[in-house]
């Protein structure tokens, strides 16, 4: 059903079940968020959102406002500017910035409204820091709560993202703050790093920890994540040529904002010396020679892939005929595609005769 | 083979019981934990864990419970504990009578070096201010050089409220002291449970006309109109439904349900059955603030009488209506007098309120229709329907109907507690009621409604006041009135009010969790000539934030005492700027 409204005097359509904000948003009027995002259940609580409707009173958060027909609404009238500069104010009191870059040469969310709107701290002097600037064992995740403006939304990732419940509020009145599990380091409170809470926090309380201090990407490359077949996208934050930081890339088409521990941090092997970068065979194999289990013959010798396939198709088929087919047992991997998967069992039942096939995902 | 790296500690047997007493319900949280620490004294995270792990909840949240409500105590180990625990009132009004935490604290530990110390917010005892709870008493008043004799066990009886004062209307309080509160056969014996029968007589929308004909509106302070709540319930397609009474009066100057339960509980039970059989709820919780601890049992006492004499339980009076009544004792929390914070902490979570819509009446406990009304409106119930919508409507000359409890306080002659209709004058209320001013005393100004009323000069004294005088300037809310006299700054009075607000916000929404604080750290300021250039204008930004912007209620309606003690006082605030 169609509903009709009025934002900011310009005629706008929605769809019953919607939010003022998300009709606004579909219409390219911009409503300030900081603990909305739309991959979670609205809370209402930072108060940025907030807009004025006529015939009711205050101002209301256009984040749990359901539409309705006939609905005048405006989102920034100078009331509004003016709660927004007192509440992003407010929410300066408890934020204190270390300095270290931390964030991919981005401006934060937090930061972004802070500027937009031009607020600061009514004396002008900077908050002493109430928490540990590192506040957290944990390898992945850096805490920093002296950032921290209790938007939830790391919360609410946790919970609804990943599923994990690790982190909770604690406390009340100023002292609310956010905790991990019954106030414990974080992996003690089940968390699996998958760093979630990270992607989604807007001022960088909850920041990778392999990044900080990297300083900001000259480049990002959205690529698909190599360790399973799920095909997670993410962009490569890319500088000097080096891989600085994995971060989500909200387009992604299967994962969305969603990334493991592996895809997120898992990328120092890229970089890493021992990696292989082109095929490897035996040097007793290259040079057609007797199999010895040692020595200089039992060496790797790097070759390429024409070399390495052929080998490997003649020793295959070799042991068909000479053993017979089921002789031989085929183990494919979770790194590789649904297709790639497909075809290997299509070799192996096919080509090579063996129903001997089996993934490492079913150990 | 052992893995050293998994650690397992099995559930302690002591928190299986309890979970298995409370079946495992994760409503039952907080029960449980309150339990717990009147155990042991203390809460610590090996506790929280295994209650989190029994109740399939994230031990997160067991924390994020444990750490919101004021009477539980989180600590890293558990602690000896065969000592007392005092919690010292640091509310405004016994703040105006003196009480102070450090030098009753001292005057204590000096006597009980074991005993602990705790500041707390508003008691609700405030007719006995300053007070104090020792363990579960309730004591008052105590100054530190009477500390002894409260250890002693004096000054722990509540105030006599059964001799009415000249020109008192009495419903509510009209058999206070004359029936012993314990006995049923004694409620009997002036009428209880004849407003029940009554109903039960008649339709369910019949009940519900009865109710709205008073022009009852609901006594919590928003004065909604009762009736129209009552028949939102009713409309409501889902079942079952469920009546809450809201018995967490937590806000300073407000101590009418504690006195209302004292004197009279079956009568809150009988308005609760009434309202039931109209809504269609056959269960229904008192959500009761947990320094109340007397005042819970007393009502669990009177459940188990008017069930065993069956008004109440199954088939009440002969009839097919069934309704069960259960106590859920909140554990320290102002906000849980938000109906739909009382909501969330009475399914065990947090006590932050709910976005709305949706309202309780569609939507309230466990999601299902909920009505949700004051002490005192219920107890005004039974009266209505035993003797008629208009005997009651006619009682006040306004357009609301019945009878008001009023809470009159500091420098009178006479304050306490009394019962009038509606539309008094501030000048009727302190002269012919409060018996004048204290001698010596000049009228400066009061807080009108509650600790989130308003703070009015004389300029108001003769404005007669009801739920609509707000507009006015000066509020009813929920009837309490603090009067001062010329020694008393409404800048250290409204500071300390700030305080309140602050110590108390649930801190969910930004402009209350962080105006609060700030408008208290400016007030600490200004009361203290310290106050800068800018920090009225600051101060009143917040407050048209903290109305506009907040999330509920509460965080609302803290600009009231703000903006009107601004308005009236404007000089004196002026003068805490240093120069």
């Amino acid at each position: 059903m169609p509903v009709h409204l009025t934002i900011n005097d310009k005629p706008v359509q929605a769809h019953e079940g919607q939010t003022v904000l998300e009709a606004a948003c579909a219409h390219g009027i911009v409503i300030p968020t900081l603990c909305y995002h739309k991959d979670l259940s609205p809370v209402g609580s930072c108060r940025l959102c907030i807009v004025e409707v006529d015939k009711l009173r205050g101002q209301v958060a256009a984040c749990n406002l359901p539409v309705a027909e006939g609905l005048v609404v405006h989102t920034e009238t100078p009331a509004l500017v003016q709660s927004r500069r007192t509440v992003l104010s407010l929410l300066l009191q408890n934020y204190t910035d270390a300095g270290y870059t931390s964030h991919d040469g981005h401006t934060t969310e937090f930061e972004h409204w802070v500027r937009y709107y031009e607020a600061r701290l009514p004396d002008g002097t900077s908050p002493a820091p109430r928490y540990p600037l590192d506040g957290d064992p944990n390898p992945f995740i850096w805490v920093d709560l002296n950032k921290c403006i209790l938007c939830t939304r790391c919360v609410r990732a946790c919970e609804e993202v990943q599923g994990r419940f690790v982190w909770g509020v604690g406390e009340r009145g100023s002292y609310t703050r956010i905790i991990a599990g019954a106030d414990t380091a974080m992996l003690e409170a089940r968390c699996e790093s998958c760093g979630a809470c990270a992607a989604y926090c807007p001022t960088g309380a909850l920041d990778h920890k392999l990044s900080i201090r990297q300083g900001e990407a000259d480049r990002k490359v959205t690529t698909t994540c190599t360790y399973c077949g799920v095909g997670c996208q993410f962009d490569l934050n890319v500088k000097n040529g080096k891989v600085i930081r994995v971060t989500s890339n909200p387009n992604a088409p299967v994962n969305g904002m969603h990334l493991c521990v592996k895809g997120r941090y898992g990328y120092d092997f890229i970089h890493h010396p021992d990696r292989l970068t082109g095929p490897r065979v035996r040097r007793y194999l290259l040079e057609e020679g007797e199999k010895v289990l040692h020595g200089p013959a039992w060496d790797w010798v790097e070759t390429d892939w024409n070399t390495a396939l052929d080998i490997t198709a003649r020793k295959l088929a070799a042991t068909r005929d000479h053993y017979g087919g089921s002789s031989i047992g085929v183990l494919t991997s979770a790194k590789c595609l649904n297709e790639e998967n497909y075809l290997m069992n299509k070799l192996a039942r096919q080509v090579l005769g063996t129903h001997n096939i089996d993934h490492c995902a079913r150990l | 083979m052992t893995n050293s790296k998994i650690k397992f500690k099995p559930v302690s047997p002591q928190i299986e019981a309890l979970v298995r007493e409370h079946g495992s319900q994760p409503q039952a949280v907080l029960e449980m934990l309150v339990e717990l620490q009147t155990q042991h004294g203390i809460l610590t995270r090996e506790m929280l864990d295994d209650v989190a792990r029994l109740l399939e909840l994230p031990a997160a949240r067991v924390y994020g419970i444990a750490s919101f409500y004021s009477m539980l105590e989180v600590a890293e180990t558990a602690q000896s504990f065969a000592m007392s625990k005092i919690r010292v009132c640091d509310g405004p009004v016994c703040w105006l009578c003196g009480g102070d935490v450090t030098s009753i604290g001292d005057a204590v530990r000096a006597e009980h070096p074991d005993w602990k110390v705790e500041r707390t917010s508003c008691l609700g005892l405030c007719d006995r201010a300053p007070a104090v709870l020792v363990d579960n008493e309730q004591a008052g008043p105590v100054l530190a050089e009477k500390v002894s004799a409260i250890l002693a066990g004096e000054n722990v009886k509540s105030i006599d409220y059964s001799l009415p004062r000249p020109g008192e209307v009495r419903v509510t309080l009209a058999h206070a002291g004359k029936v012993d509160p314990d006995s049923l056969e004694s409620a009997l014996s002036v009428g209880a449970y004849q407003g029940l029968q009554a109903a039960l007589k008649r339709t369910y929308e019949e009940v519900i006309s009865e109710v709205e004909n008073s022009n009852l509106n609901g006594r919590g302070g928003a004065g909604f109109p009762a009736g129209r709540k009552w028949r939102f319930v009713a409309a409501a397609a889902r079942t079952p439904k469920f009546v809450v009474c809201n018995a967490d009066e937590s806000e300073p100057l407000i101590f009418k349900d504690r006195v209302l339960i004292d004197t009279n509980p079956h009568q809150i039970l009988e308005g609760m059955a009434i309202a039931a059989y109209a809504v269609g709820a056959s269960s229904g919780y008192i959500y009761i603030r947990g320094e109340y601890v007397s005042q819970a049992q007393r009502l669990e006492r009177a459940i188990e009488q008017a069930e065993r004499s069956g008004w109440l339980g199954e088939n009440i009076a002969g009839s097919s209506f069934s309704f069960q009544v259960h106590i859920h004792r909140g554990a320290g929390a102002y906000i849980c007098g938000e109906e739909t914070a009382l909501l969330e902490s009475l399914e065990g979570k947090r006590g932050e309120p709910r976005v709305r819509p949706p309202y309780p009446p569609t939507s309230g406990y466990r999601n299902l229709p909920t009505l949700v009304n004051n002490v005192e409106s219920f107890a005004a119930v039974p009266h209505i329907l035993q003797r008629g919508a208009n005997w009651y409507k006619n009682l006040s000359d306004n357009s609301a109907g019945g009878t008001k409890l009023y809470m009159l306080l500091g420098h009178v002659n006479r304050p306490g507690l009394f019962e009038a209709p509606f539309g008094l004058t501030l000048r009727q209320i302190i002269n012919d009621f409060g018996g004048g001013l204290r001698p010596g005393s000049k009228f400066h100004f009061a807080l009108c409604g509650g600790a989130a009323g308003t703070i009015v000069d004389e300029s108001l004294l003769d404005t007669p006041i009801d739920y609509a005088s707000a507009g006015k300037g000066i509020s009813l809310g929920a009837g309490a009135f603090l009067v001062c006299d010329e020694r008393v700054s409404p800048v250290a009075m409204l500071r300390e009010l700030m305080h309140f607000f602050a110590v108390e916000s649930c801190g969910k929404c930004t402009p209350c969790r962080e105006g609060t604080r700030r408008a208290y750290d400016l007030l600490v300021c200004l009361a203290e000539g310290g106050g800068r250039p800018g920090d009225l204008e600051e101060l009143a930004r917040l407050a048209s934030v903290m109305q506009a912007a907040s999330f509920c209620g509460l965080g609302q309606s803290v600009h009231l005492p703000v903006t009107s003690a601004l308005r009236h006082f404007e000089n004196e605030f002026a003068a805490g700027i240093r120069s």
